[in-house]
């Protein structure tokens, strides 16, 4: 079974590969039908990207979710599902185009993980962890494509009206509902992830909440989207102010996941 | 509001800062760490406990006063604003935030827009209007994950200001006082589940507690993610660590024999100024070159233990038993024998944990309102000339909603009017 996950693994990091080649080509040569067959390709990709973590799961045994390889590769397909249904939904290619870098980025980050199927340690043995682990996936994915839409938004300030990314490119008040969109998901999952999370800690350790750096910097994150959410209210902020809270929320992310870890000490470093 | 957004801004600052120094040290600590002066700084601004210093309660309690405010100020408001968005009057007289279309079929655009349930009245001068207004609980989400917060603070607050918790580790036989309770806990047994691997499936621990004042024990036993209550106190599996038995003959007579944990000093029962300090533990002990003695596994297969002897606080020596070996101290030896693993566990008593998951739930159901339910209201009047004129609000739905309406009105053979300003937050 994990040779199986391996082949698919390798396929679909391949697959990412190729879709942001194309949609790299989409951008540069301006040809629709690129971006169209890039977003078919991306959905084969998901296909398969699920496939890898059912079958990790299967071999595991458990919710594959719990060290740095698995949740990167999580990530990456939380991003690859989010950025999909946004790209339909609002029939904006161009957010492909950008979104397929990182997601490319953090499925080679996951490549480089070791990949070994480890026992968990007692503490991890619970299901509010899933749930946990689960909903923080869902939120990151959703903030991923918020970072991606604040990136388009600021790139969009510098650009003409009527080229090609001002016919693919929303206008700035639809931009920021999408990037709207994308934050409410991301700060009801993260919402999720801190209530899930303590309500572990509280059964694993007795602390529903012991300012451990994980817990604190999960907390700075929803707070900045908070911050976000409070800006877009405001007339005269609307936008790049907005934008760049979502930048800043993203960031926070990305370190509340990798930097905790690796420079900070604390209960969650096994993780 | 601007107000508001300083103070998260200050507050999310203040945690990222905190959490880059690590918390909860001695001077000292910290004077290696980061030199005198930064060490003074860091205990004047009490950033060594920075998450219970003044400034950072006083921030959190600004932003709740700030919350609070906020809340009790837009209750009105709100309600007043609940009540005008489902009250076509109001709607009729305002114009700002409107989208409106013209056509004949007013019934076809409501269903196009998911909104067919309307309800038919009559304007003062005898023209029909047919009314349907949707999600307005939308409208309460903010002030609802206003109030979760407030709550879980609160809740938070009161846990820390009225809770109790401890700390208690044993080894299995041991009694120990629960704090300042005048409870004893004794662990009968503490049992480790181990993999084929030598890595932990599972740690259980069997208590008493005992009130000794009212002559009553109860028990309970605990394991990694199922904690039990006994006298009010939740008991949670927490940890774990490695303790011996220390046997003492003096004389080549049987002195003492003592249960310790790794980490617990000994003192010498006919000699109290000579004491053994059991450093550390190595079940499965190997010296490696360069970084010191290590343990190869979690299983005890050649155990080691590291000790240090001090008299009248004087440090006599230091070194690593192995195995059954002995330490000879003049007419004393010891030798440390039976290891096993101690219990380390969690005890607490929190009153208001409930509060804090009540807020917190209440907070998520806000998001939810705010977010998922957007308040729409579609007002259709008929003109003189039978021509029905329908104007709709949303009260976050923005350019998106102004999409689906033009959307719904082509599709329901409707011409969209002006170029009217649009509602979006
Ligand atoms: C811990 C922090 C806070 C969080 C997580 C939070 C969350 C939210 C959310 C989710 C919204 C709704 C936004 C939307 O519908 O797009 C909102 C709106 C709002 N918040 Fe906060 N908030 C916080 C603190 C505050 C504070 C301290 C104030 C004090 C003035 C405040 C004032 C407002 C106001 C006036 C609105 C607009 C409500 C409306 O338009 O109906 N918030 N907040």
């Amino acid at each position: 079974m994990l040779q199986a996950e391996n082949i698919l693994f390798t396929i679909a990091l391949i697959g990412y590969f190729i879709m942001t080649i194309m949609n790299f080509a989409f951008v540069i040569m301006k040809k629709e039908k690129l971006a169209g067959t890039a977003m078919i390709l991306q959905t084969g990709i998901l296909v398969l990207h699920t496939a890898v973590l059912v079958l990790r799961g299967l071999s595991a045994r458990r919710w594959p979710m719990t060290n740095q390889y698995e949740f990167a590769v999580s990530f990456a397909w939380a991003l690859c599902l989010v950025s999909l249904i946004f790209i339909r939904k609002y029939r904006f290619p161009v957010l492909g185009a950008f979104a397929s870098p990182l997601i490319l980025l953090i499925i080679g980050y996951a490549s480089m993980q070791s990949r070994e199927v480890r026992e968990l340690m007692p503490s991890l043995r619970s299901s509010w962890l899933a749930f946990h682990v689960s909903t923080a996936i869902i939120g990151y994915g959703a903030f991923g494509v918020a970072f991606v839409l604040a990136l388009i938004f600021l790139f969009r300030s510098r650009i003409k009206e009527d080229g090609f990314w001002g016919q693919h490119i929303p206008q700035p008040e639809k931009l920021d509902m999408i990037s709207y969109r994308s934050v409410s998901l991301g700060m009801l999952f993260l919402t999720l992830t801190i209530l899930t999370g303590a309500i572990w800690a509280e059964q694993a350790w007795g602390s529903y909440w012991s300012w451990d750096p994980k817990e604190t910097w999960s907390l700075v994150t929803w707070i900045i989207y908070a911050v976000y959410l409070h800006l877009r209210l405001r007339r005269g902020w609307k936008g790049k102010a907005a934008a760049w809270f979502a930048v800043i929320g993203f960031v926070c992310v990305i370190f509340t996941y990798i930097g905790v870890n690796t420079f900070l000490p604390g209960i969650h470093s096994y993780a | 509001m601007p107000f508001a957004i300083a103070l998260l801004v200050l507050l999310a600052a203040a945690c990222a800062f905190s959490s880059t120094v690590t918390q909860g040290q001695s001077y000292e600590y910290y004077n290696a760490q980061y030199g005198e002066r930064t060490a003074g700084l860091i205990l004047a601004l009490r950033l060594d406990d920075a998450f219970h210093s003044w400034w950072f309660i006083g921030l959190s309690a600004a932003l709740c006063l700030n919350l609070l405010c906020c809340n009790l100020i837009r209750l009105p408001l709100l309600l007043k604003r609940s009540r005008a968005f489902a009250n076509p009057e109001s709607f009729i007289s305002s114009g700002s935030g409107v989208t409106e279309a013209c056509g004949s079929e007013p019934e076809k655009l409501l269903k196009a827009l998911g909104m067919p349930d309307a309800k038919e009245m009559k304007t003062a001068d005898g023209r029909r209007i047919l009314f349907s207004v949707r999600n307005r609980p939308g409208l309460w989400g903010a002030w609802v994950c206003h109030l979760g917060i407030l709550l879980l603070i609160l809740g938070f607050a009161l846990g820390q200001m009225t809770g109790k918790q401890f700390t208690v580790y044993g080894l299995p036989g041991q009694t120990k006082p629960l704090g300042d309770t005048g409870l004893l806990v004794t662990v009968n047994d503490f049992q480790a589940e181990v993999r084929e691997d030598g890595s932990a499936e599972q740690f259980t621990a069997y208590l008493i507690a005992e009130d000794p004042a009212a002559d009553t024990r109860e028990s309970a036993s605990v394991s990694v993610n199922a904690p039990a209550s006994m006298y009010g106190y939740k008991f949670f599996q927490n940890s774990y660590g490695w303790g011996a038995d220390i046997r003492i003959t003096k004389d080549g007579q049987p002195l003492q024999t003592e249960a310790v944990c790794a980490g617990d000093f000994l003192a010498v029962k006919d000699k109290p100024e000579l004491v053994i300090y059991f450093q550390a533990f190595y079940p499965d002990y190997v010296l490696i070159e360069g970084s010191g003695p290590s343990s190869q596994s979690m299983l005890p297969k050649n155990p080691a233990y590291l000790y240090r002897v001090y008299y009248q606080n004087q440090l006599l020596g230091m070194n690593a038993l192995q195995g059954n070996e002995e330490l000879t101290i003049d007419e004393y030896t010891v030798v440390f024998e039976n290891p096993r693993y101690y219990t380390l566990l969690a005890v607490k008593r929190d009153h208001f944990t409930w509060l804090v998951l009540i807020g917190g739930i209440i907070t998520l159901a806000g998001l939810v309102l705010a977010f998922y339910l957007c308040p729409t209201a579609v007002c259709a009047v008929e003109e003189k000339n039978g021509i029905w004129r329908v104007r709709a609000k949303s009260s976050k739905g923005g350019v998106l909603f102004r999409e689906t309406f033009e959307k719904a009105a082509e599709e329901s053979g409707f011409s969209m009017k002006g170029e009217n300003e649009f509602a979006s937050g």
